[in-house]
């Protein structure tokens, strides 16, 4: 009975053959004798047979793996691709610099100002004030500006007639009298240069106004006043008669005065 | 089931110091040669194919990563191995340890019971599932030792290596766990008392 407990503990290491050669035969040897411990045998037998049982499942599922491929996919696993990659263009080699991970900030910091850009000069523009402003532009009633500018062009030509009146009549009235240095000193004052420079001025104004009348009258004074500033202590009589003679024929304070007159009544025709 | 051959011995070392020097052709041999060992040592685990396929990655994977810890002389198969088996347990606790059993969440009592009359494949199935379950109910390193006896056909020498135990308590923990695995399934056998 002792023996067969022995033999007992080795029985699952003998029905797996792990035994020495010895305690096998030994074993087997008992086992033809002893009922009980052949009994104890079977028992086994079913477990191992159980376990047994699973290896159709096991084969089955063994079955269902593509042994073939597996390596190839481990292997690609765990070194990576084995694809020869073609060579990088020189786009996609910019790209790779431009898209770089350290410059993300940079391009992040970019947008932001972008889009807070963007916000405050949609803010701007959308303010009471600014919107007031451009509502105030956009309700003007059609040709509005266009007959602002006409007037102004209008004025401007009357005050240059004015001022070009008086200083002809000056001329006329004095030059017998007094001495070319005072004509001299009055012509190249301030104000004759303002004169010239507003008919530079008025010239677009007539031009686009169509005014040719008047343009003519005025370049005609522009003339003479080009003239009159060249008179020094050394000028002729013989040229200033001319001028004279020039301002007597080509009638320019009586133009100057029809053509204000002119411009008087077309203000008051409009209006 | 799988003997090792010296031939074998010989090229597993070759290809070992070539992987050393990331020869991608000599990974794919190895894999080749213990591919169906670490699936069946898993799936006998398991019993599950997913899992089962996880693991025979993992294993070639961390076989990569540590290839350069194999010492000159030890027993490759042992090693290889005792890589799976430490995946399996932590695969096993991560996944599986929390109330979750393998196939259906049907219990043993639900099961149908063989009749003494005879057998049929619904039966059939239900014992082999049966005894999945009692597999599962043992204790790991019993269940490991089963696994790798019954299915491996690992000899004790060996199995000792895998789990860095001495044969004798081998043969120990083999023989509670097939007396376990008696007492558990035999209240499911008609023969068996």
């Amino acid at each position: 009975m002792k023996e067969c407990k022995k033999i007992n503990k080795d029985l699952v290491a003998f029905l797996y053959g792990e035994l020495p050669d010895e305690r096998q035969q030994f074993i087997s040897s008992h086992l033809e004798e002893c009922s009980s411990c052949q009994r104890e045998r079977e028992k086994l037998k079913e477990v191992h047979e159980r376990a047994d049982s699973l290896n159709e499942d096991i084969k089955a599922v063994m079955a269902s793996v593509n042994w073939e491929t597996l390596p190839d996919q481990i292997t690609d696993t765990v070194f990576g691709k084995e694809v020869q990659e073609p060579k990088e263009s020189w786009v996609l080699g910019i790209s790779r610099v431009l898209f770089q991970p350290k410059l993300r900030p940079v391009y992040a910091a970019l947008l932001v100002g972008v889009f807070l850009g963007a916000l405050f000069t949609f803010i701007l523009f959308r303010s009471p004030l600014q919107r007031v402003a451009r509502e105030d532009l956009i309700s003007y009633p059609p040709g509005f500006i266009e007959k602002v500018e006409l007037e102004m062009a209008r004025r401007e030509t009357l005050d240059y007639l004015k001022k070009s009146q008086y200083l002809i009549l000056d001329f006329v009235q004095t030059s017998a009298e007094t001495a070319p240095s005072t004509w001299q000193r009055d012509f190249a004052s301030q104000k004759v240069k303002d004169l010239l420079s507003k008919k530079k001025y008025i010239n677009q104004q007539l031009d686009k106004f169509k005014m040719a009348k008047a343009k003519e009258t005025c370049n005609q004074i522009e003339f003479l006043i080009y003239e009159l500033v060249q008179i020094s202590d050394e000028i002729p009589a013989w040229r200033l008669q001319e001028i004279h003679d020039f301002i007597e024929e080509k009638q320019l304070l009586l133009k100057i005065k029809l053509l204000e007159k002119e411009l008087k009544q077309s203000e008051k025709s409009e209006v | 089931m799988h003997g090792r051959t010296i031939g074998e011995k010989e090229d597993v070392y070759a290809l070992l110091e070539r992987i050393k020097n990331d020869d991608r052709e000599a990974f794919r041999e190895l894999v080749s040669l213990y591919q169906k060992r670490i699936f069946l040592l898993a799936f006998s685990f398991f019993h599950n194919r997913e899992d089962a396929m996880d693991i025979v990655q993992e294993t070639f994977m961390r076989l990569h990563q540590k290839i350069h810890t194999f010492r000159e002389g030890e027993n490759f198969k042992s090693w290889i191995f005792r890589v799976a088996k430490n995946l399996c347990i932590d695969h096993y606790r991560k996944n599986h340890s929390k109330g979750k059993e393998w196939g259906s969440e049907q219990s043993l009592e639900e099961m149908n019971l063989p009749c003494k009359n005879g057998d049929n494949s619904h039966q059939a199935l239900d014992l082999k599932m049966i005894f999945s379950r009692c597999l599962e109910k043992l204790a790991e390193r019993q269940r490991m030792v089963f696994v790798l006896k019954h299915y491996n056909q690992l000899k004790y020498r060996e199995i000792a290596q895998v789990l860095n135990i001495s044969p004798g308590t081998v043969k120990s923990l083999h023989f509670k766990a097939v007396q376990n695995l008696r007492g558990l399934v035999s209240p499911y056998l008609g023969r068996v008392q």
